[in-house]
């Protein structure tokens, strides 16, 4: 049945979030983004309140008995996990999205993980998250973007060689969401640029490798409070059972395809979290009205403001509408590549639009910076969702490719 | 739980509407535009299907169908012919006005004649519009004088869908002119009634192939039988007339969407297969980007319409009285209805504007069915409510605001809308 309304679980974490959002997480917001960084206090306490939000695929492969066979699932009652996922992404995002980003786990490196690692390197790589709740907080990450190599993956320059038992990577890694905190790191080099996309290698880095090393944390517009890193390679050695999926991955193209695929995954929740700061925007503005506008305006002042309200609403409604289709398809294991592209591109778009305007709405008030006045923070939080995890442009070319007839590339 | 899928009975209806939309409406569009409505064959099998009173009660013929069904059914004939959509055979929005506006016994006795054998040849039809500026009275200059125990109809209604063919209509008058909205009345006027005169048949943009006219009403009288009350407690007929509106733009809206996903499919294909410069034109990334906009535009329409049909559809019926939860659910689906629609009426425009865009000259020649798209994307958008006035609507729910009709409703004269 073609339906819209939450499960009673799903409204439940959606509650829980929003006042946890509200009471706890706002009033530390801009104290969090001045000072660059959550409190551990916070974030142990927090992990404990949403286990459904820890980031994921550890979790859900710690859960599943870590690599135990899973048992079979009743078919007449789909998983609802990314619809869900979507959901508190949202939420958390609304309350603050680099709260969300800053959350313990193996972030962005685990899908690559999940997807392409032997079982022995999920036992190994998932395990470091294992006791969290009483141990040290642990993160993991993803590196591929480069200085010179952004929406243009098959550029990346970071080299690798085989030495023996170990691989040698040589390069540079920026922008890279909880790089300098993780553990690990699953970072992409390459054997020789002219193969292309054939020619790349993913590895998993841990702290301490020796010739690996942090480089610059990047002062940001926005998401201020979570880290973002340079990582350096210098004739960094890592163990040959450290390349993700082993020599056997990389005989044909799949096993890069594979890492890659993984985004479809996770750009339908990075969607949501737009979707959750623009709402956020969104009702600062319409708030702002109502207790500004509605005592006795001239109408036709009044009906321009409303009607710029209204379209930020509904483009907001638009984007979560192609979030909640990508999400119900990776659900139901339907392939969601384009949808996923969609959500995001869509998302990231209607939410930069929702806080320029939100704060067009308010005039000067939008842009004052306070506890209880977040809009500008928000502002600045925002553009880099249409910008991170592929660019809304990339988001169109994935779009095009499978809409178009023998479209390879531009 | 989130569900985009249709029930299997929905499946098959839709399934069914498509088949006929595709085979007998999409092949014939021009044929039927040039002829200015459908042959009799068309309107038998449409009938056949019961695609006129999907939404009617089975109490008086109808299926009974909810709001996801209808706009299900809606999408596959504006994918078809969004023109033909308005000229299939049925109660239209008289059939809504009689179920958010009438009482149990007006619902059976104006709405029972169209589920009959005969029905092919039956139509209802609203008139609000009017072509007069009229700085007072809400804007309306027709009136209904109590004379004894009747009321007496003086004025000229536009923009009348289906006049011509409409054999029953819900006229809106006003009763009490000092009192502007307050004095807002509906009345069933049949088609016979002494006084009432078709006026000419409208040419227009688009949707030519249903009929768009105006009407007379020289001293029309009707029974107080004929003056629908609506909801209880609201002798303004705010509530009913606002579901009302909203109903129908969320079928409008439904054929938008159905408009758009051809206007897409048309372009992408052409984009496929046209080649510039050494290769289809869809290589180029402003071309291939501009589709994936587009997409965007038909899919995120397309589940708002479905969102706002779901609200409808599980919001308490007019029967179960007016409760607290009935109010709020009413405002939900108010509200998703108006952002639905508003969205739509803008990405379908979009969409059109962009297909006849993307096939360059050709898009512009009659040889195609671009520029016929576009439009009817146009004539669609002034079909209902416009997106200005749910925008206004859904602003006002947004902000707990009273809902001013006069910024909710469509005025009559000012930005005035096709019924």
């Amino acid at each position: 049945m073609i339906d819209f309304t939450l499960s009673k679980k799903q409204l439940e974490l959606r509650d829980g979030i929003r006042q946890l959002g509200q009471f706890v997480i706002r009033p530390m917001s801009l104290e969090m983004d001045r000072k660059g960084e959550v409190p551990e206090a916070f974030q142990r306490n927090f992990m404990r309140l949403a286990s459904s939000l820890r980031s994921n695929d550890a979790m859900e492969y710690l859960d599943e008995g870590g690599g135990a066979p899973k048992p079979a699932r009743d078919p007449s009652r789909p998983s609802e996990t990314n619809r869900t996922a979507a959901i508190g992404a949202e939420e958390l995002a609304w309350a603050d999205a680099a709260v969300m980003l800053s959350l313990p786990g193996p972030g962005l490196g685990g899908p690559p993980v999940r997807a392409t690692g032997t079982p022995e390197q999920k036992q190994r790589f998932f395990g470091v998250f294992k006791d969290m709740e009483n141990g040290p907080l642990r993160w993991g990450a993803y590196a591929l973007t480069e200085p010179n190599a952004g929406s243009d993956v098959a550029g990346i320059r970071t080299s690798c060689r085989k030495e023996g038992r170990e691989w040698v990577l040589n390069g540079r890694k920026c922008y890279i969401t909880n790089g300098a905190r993780a553990a690990w790191v699953v970072a992409f080099a390459t054997v020789d640029p002219s193969l292309g996309r054939a020619g790349h290698r993913a590895f998993v880095v841990e702290q301490g490798t020796p010739g690996f090393s942090v480089g610059k944390i990047e002062e940001k517009m926005g998401l201020r409070a979570n880290e973002t890193a340079e990582l350096v390679f210098e004739d960094c050695r890592v163990p040959e059972e450290n390349l993700l999926g082993g020599e056997e991955a990389y005989r044909s193209k799949e096993g890069f395809m594979t890492a890659m695929k993984t985004f479809d995954n996770t750009r339908p929740l990075v969607a949501a979290m737009a979707c959750g700061i623009g709402r956020a925007a969104y009702e600062r503005a319409r708030d702002f009205v109502k207790e500004r506008y509605l005592l006795g305006r001239p109408i036709p002042r009044y009906a321009a403001i409303a009607e710029k309200l209204a379209r930020v609403g509904r483009r907001l409604e638009a984007a979560r509408s192609l979030v909640w289709r990508a999400t119900t398809m990776a659900d139901l294991g339907i392939p969601n590549a384009k949808e996923a592209s969609m959500a995001k591109a869509s998302a990231g778009q209607a939410a930069t639009s929702a806080c320029i305007d939100a704060i067009s709405i308010c005039g000067a008030h939008g842009t004052l910076s306070g506890d209880d006045a977040l809009l500008e923070k928000w502002f600045r939080d925002i553009k880099v969702y249409d910008i991170f995890e592929g660019t809304g442009n990339i988001q169109r070319v994935v779009i095009s490719k499978r809409i178009l007839t023998d479209l390879r590339s531009f | 739980m989130i569900s985009f899928e249709p029930t299997e009975e929905q499946a098959l209806m839709q399934g069914s509407v498509a088949a006929f939309a595709r085979s007998v409406l999409a092949p014939a569009i021009r044929k039927h535009e040039e002829a200015r409505g459908l042959p009799e064959s068309v309107r038998q099998s449409a009938h056949e299907l019961g695609i006129g009173v999907l939404g009617l009660p089975e109490s008086v013929g109808g299926h009974g169908q909810g709001w996801v069904t209808r706009v299900l059914v809606e999408e596959e004939l504006g994918a078809a012919d969004a023109g033909a959509a308005f000229a299939l055979p049925g109660p239209g929005a008289f059939g809504t006005a009689l179920l958010e506006l009438g009482s149990d016994a007006q619902i059976r006795a104006e709405l029972s004649p169209f589920g009959g054998d005969d029905g092919a040849s039956r139509f209802g039809a609203v008139a609000w519009s009017e072509a007069t500026p009229c700085r007072e009275r809400a804007g309306f200059t027709t009136t209904a004088t109590r004379e004894g125990d009747a009321y007496v109809l003086r004025g000229t209604k536009a923009f009348v869908t289906n006049a011509a063919a409409a054999e029953r209509f819900v006229v809106f008058a006003q009763v009490e002119p000092e009192l502007g909205w307050g004095g807002l009345a509906a009345f069933v006027v049949p088609r016979g009634a002494d006084g009432l005169a078709l006026g000419a048949r409208d040419a227009t943009l688009g949707l030519d192939v249903a009929s768009f006219g105006a009407l007379r009403l020289e001293g029309v009288r009707v029974s107080e039988g004929a003056r629908l009350r609506g909801d209880d407690g609201d002798p303004s007929l705010l509530r009913g007339t606002l579901r009302l509106f909203a109903k129908q733009s969320l079928l409008s809206a439904a054929r938008a969407v159905g408009l758009a996903r051809t206007a897409f499919e048309l372009a992408r294909e052409y984009c496929d297969t046209r080649t510039a410069f050494g290769k289809p034109i869809g290589h180029f990334q402003a071309v291939a980007f501009t589709l994936a906009d587009r997409l965007m535009d038909v899919d995120s329409s397309r589940w708002l319409v479905w969102r706002a049909a779901a609200a409808w559809d599980a919001a308490p019926s007019r029967s179960e009285g007016v409760t607290k939860q009935a109010l709020a659910a009413e405002r939900r689906a108010l509200l998703a209805t108006a952002q639905a629609v508003a969205h739509t009426l803008e990405a379908t425009m979009r969409c059109a504007d962009d297909c006849v865009a993307l096939h360059g000259g050709a898009g512009f020649i009659r040889d195609l069915i671009a520029e016929k798209l576009m439009r009817d994307a146009k004539q669609l958008a002034l079909s209902c409510s416009t997106s200005e006035q749910l925008d206004q609507l859904a602003a006002a729910i947004e902000l707990g605001a009273p809902l001013d009709p006069a910024l909710v409703l469509p005025t009559p004269d000012a930005q005035a809308i096709f019924t």
